[in-house]
């Protein structure tokens, strides 16, 4: 039987050649844009986790609903100490106060952000954005957005004082000296952000071990789930963890909006192959007609004529997708090591839009279901075209058949 | 094999029908292909079927291979009312207790001579060591076992349909039925494939029914009927 198909498919070389081609070119294309596709949301939730957010953040439950300058984190340096032991995680703490910053006759609102320069600037992205002085590596040192250093007119070198209210309601006053000047790319955060050392902070507002946050950085993002149960684990009662798609739910969302709009594509491009795969089985059913008569007179029933049929065709789209597959795979795999240039496929505009500083380049990434998609779909899609195109197979009399010259 | 092969090697006829008619409806006007046609085979006959075109032999042959249907009368074959059986009881008959030649298209083109005999052993669920053996053996027995190799289209025609009567004979069938097996050979070929029916009838006595409407045919035959208009007009019986 299987030399009976494959013969079948000998018969007319060109059409099995076209309609494999199609099924392999279809599979080339999903599994490349599809593999393109999960290599760019990669990309793009790194970048974006890795700019300054972090892939998750560990706060109280009340700080999550609403973040109140006394919902800290108590014991904040054991807790660290404890989360840092989980393989594959990094932890940083922040504080986070609003105040009052001034240089000379200038005064600003602005946001005071207590951190970790040394662990941040590891891991984060926002830092290379020092478009001025350098970032801060004594206790009396800050780094100040851009438009808010061109607002209160500070320069560095220059002082500025911070005032806010700390704990319990006291007065907290600090004062830094501007040592970088940093551009993040967004004109609110630009215009209010100060950056100074974590311990500062943290002493001019009145706190003793204790943090707004606890910044988590994963080596391998895909272990996010896994990480952030262990991390669950070790939390006590009114904290909780929360992931990137939870701190920045738009980037999540325009992925799964990019995803809907893919398989739509997708799905389009598949149906249109399986109506040409159709068109295929119902020249076969239309040429061979005789033969099935012949088949049936000698004794075959229906059913095994159009299961000869779905083994030919079963062959062909395999047929389709090794051909498909062939080609993917060394393609994906010249440009996973070597990337796609971003700027070649306009994606200037994009990394600007997603303030991506460092990403120029873009990975393509075979994932399972990148790479078995468009092969299951288009198989399974081929057997139930000849499935549907030689039902016909039930109303064909052989001895009509036979006649039929 | 079989209660059939048991029961048509025993004196009862091979084939056995009475009052046969098969109407067939076209633009809803009916057409009598058979208007009640008797016929009776026994085992060891070689019978021709003449008549004109039209006349209704091949229908009657089709009838008596269960590949056709039938409106009034009774077909039985190998003692079994063809009437009783399912389609897929049908399909079992001819795939065991009847060998079929038609006039064309009678082979696979994709499969050699050899796989198009094999073939319906395959579907008869042998074994592939004896299915090899045994169209080997049936191609040899027509002069074929050096032509196994070829397809279909590298045969003339009386070669293609010598290998048609082999994969007919290579399942023992009870009945061969052939229809107009000669109609496209020139008359060399026809008389070589005619000294072929005639041979397997008498060293193998197998049951032989062919119609056609070439009267050289009636010359290698045992029997003569004749059909004209749906009937059997003439009989010439058992020859002596
Ligand atoms: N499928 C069919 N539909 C309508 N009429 C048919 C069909 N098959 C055969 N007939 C008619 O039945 C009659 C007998 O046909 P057939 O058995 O083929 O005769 P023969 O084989 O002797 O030439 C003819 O009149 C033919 O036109
Ligand atoms: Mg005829």
């Amino acid at each position: 039987m299987i030399r009976l198909a494959w013969r079948n498919l000998q018969r007319n070389k060109a059409r099995t050649w076209l309609t494999a081609g199609g099924i392999g070119f279809a599979v080339l294309l999903v599994s490349f844009a599809m593999s393109l596709q999960s290599g760019s949301y990669e990309i793009m939730i790194d970048s974006a986790t890795r700019y300054f957010t972090g892939h998750g953040q560990v706060s109280t439950d009340a700080y999550i609903k609403q973040p109140r300058f006394a919902r800290t984190i108590a014991n904040a340096e054991s807790l660290q100490a404890a989360l840092e032991a989980i393989d594959g995680l990094t932890v940083f703490p922040r504080v986070q106060a609003f105040g009052v910053v001034s240089k000379g006759e200038k005064s600003l609102g602005g946001m005071i952000l207590g951190v970790d320069f040394a662990a941040e600037r590891q891991q984060l992205d926002v830092y290379n954005n020092v478009i001025a002085g350098q970032i801060p590596a004594a206790l009396d040192q800050a780094l100040i957005g851009a438009a808010m250093a061109r607002n209160i007119g500070a320069a560095l070198g220059d002082e500025i004082v911070v005032l806010g209210s700390g704990k319990q309601g006291s007065v907290a006053a600090a004062v830094f000296i501007v040592a970088g000047i940093v551009e993040t790319g967004q004109v609110e955060l630009d215009r209010s952000l100060i950056f100074a050392p974590f311990a500062s902070v943290a002493d001019a507002f009145y706190l003793a071990d204790e943090a707004h946050m606890l910044v988590l950085m994963l080596n391998d993002l895909s272990r996010l789930d896994e990480i952030v149960a262990k991390v669950e684990a070790q939390l006590p009662e009114p904290l909780g963890v929360q992931t990137w798609q939870q701190l920045m739910p738009l980037i999540e969302q325009s992925i799964e909006l990019d995803k809907a709009g893919g398989y739509l594509f997708f799905s389009l491009l598949l149906i249109l192959v399986t109506f040409a795969v159709v068109n295929t089985f119902v020249m076969v059913l239309f040429e061979r007609t005789r033969e099935f008569g012949l088949f049936m007179a000698l004794g075959m029933r229906p059913w095994q004529v159009i299961g000869q049929v779905q083994f030919e065709a079963l062959l062909l789209s395999l047929l389709g997708v090794l051909l498909g597959l062939g080609l993917a795979y060394p393609l994906l795999a010249y440009l996973t090591s070597v990337g796609i240039p971003l700027d070649q496929v306009g994606g200037e505009e994009v990394s600007r839009q997603m303030q991506m500083g460092s990403m120029s380049r873009i990975y393509p990434k075979a994932t399972w279901p990148s790479m078995t998609t468009a092969p299951l779909v288009l198989i399974v899609g081929t057997q139930l075209a000849a499935l549907i195109s030689t039902v016909r197979v039930q109303g064909i009399r052989p001895v009509s058949a036979l006649r039929a010259e | 094999m079989t209660e059939f092969a048991e029961n048509a090697k025993a004196t009862a006829p091979v084939v056995e029908c009475r009052g046969v008619q098969r109407i067939y409806q076209q633009d809803s006007v009916p057409v009598y292909a058979l208007r009640g046609a008797d016929l009776t085979i026994h085992a060891g006959e070689f019978v021709s079927l003449a008549g004109p075109s039209g006349s209704g032999k091949s229908t009657l042959l089709n009838v008596i291979g269960g590949l056709d249907a039938f409106d009034a009368g009774s077909v039985s074959v190998g003692g079994v009312d063809l009437a009783a059986l399912t389609p897929a009881q049908l399909a079992q008959t001819r795939l065991h207790n009847v060998g079929f030649v038609f006039q064309a298209y009678n082979l696979i083109p994709v499969l050699s001579a050899r796989e198009n005999v094999e073939f319906i052993l395959q579907l008869q669920g042998v074994a592939s060591q004896e299915r090899r053996s045994r169209a080997e053996q049936a191609l040899h027995s027509l002069g074929l076992a050096e032509l196994g190799d070829r397809r279909p289209g590298e045969l003339s025609g009386g070669q293609q349909q010598r290998v048609a009567i082999a994969r007919a004979i290579v399942t023992e069938p009870v009945l061969l039925l052939a229809d107009e097996p000669t109609a496209n050979l020139d008359s060399k070929t026809t008389s070589e494939l005619l000294a072929v029916l005639r041979d397997l009838n008498q060293q193998q006595g197998m049951t032989i029914v062919t119609a056609t409407h070439d009267p050289i045919v009636m010359e290698y035959t045992s029997r003569q009927v004749t059909m004209l208009d749906g009937e059997i007009r003439q009989d010439g019986g058992v020859a002596a």
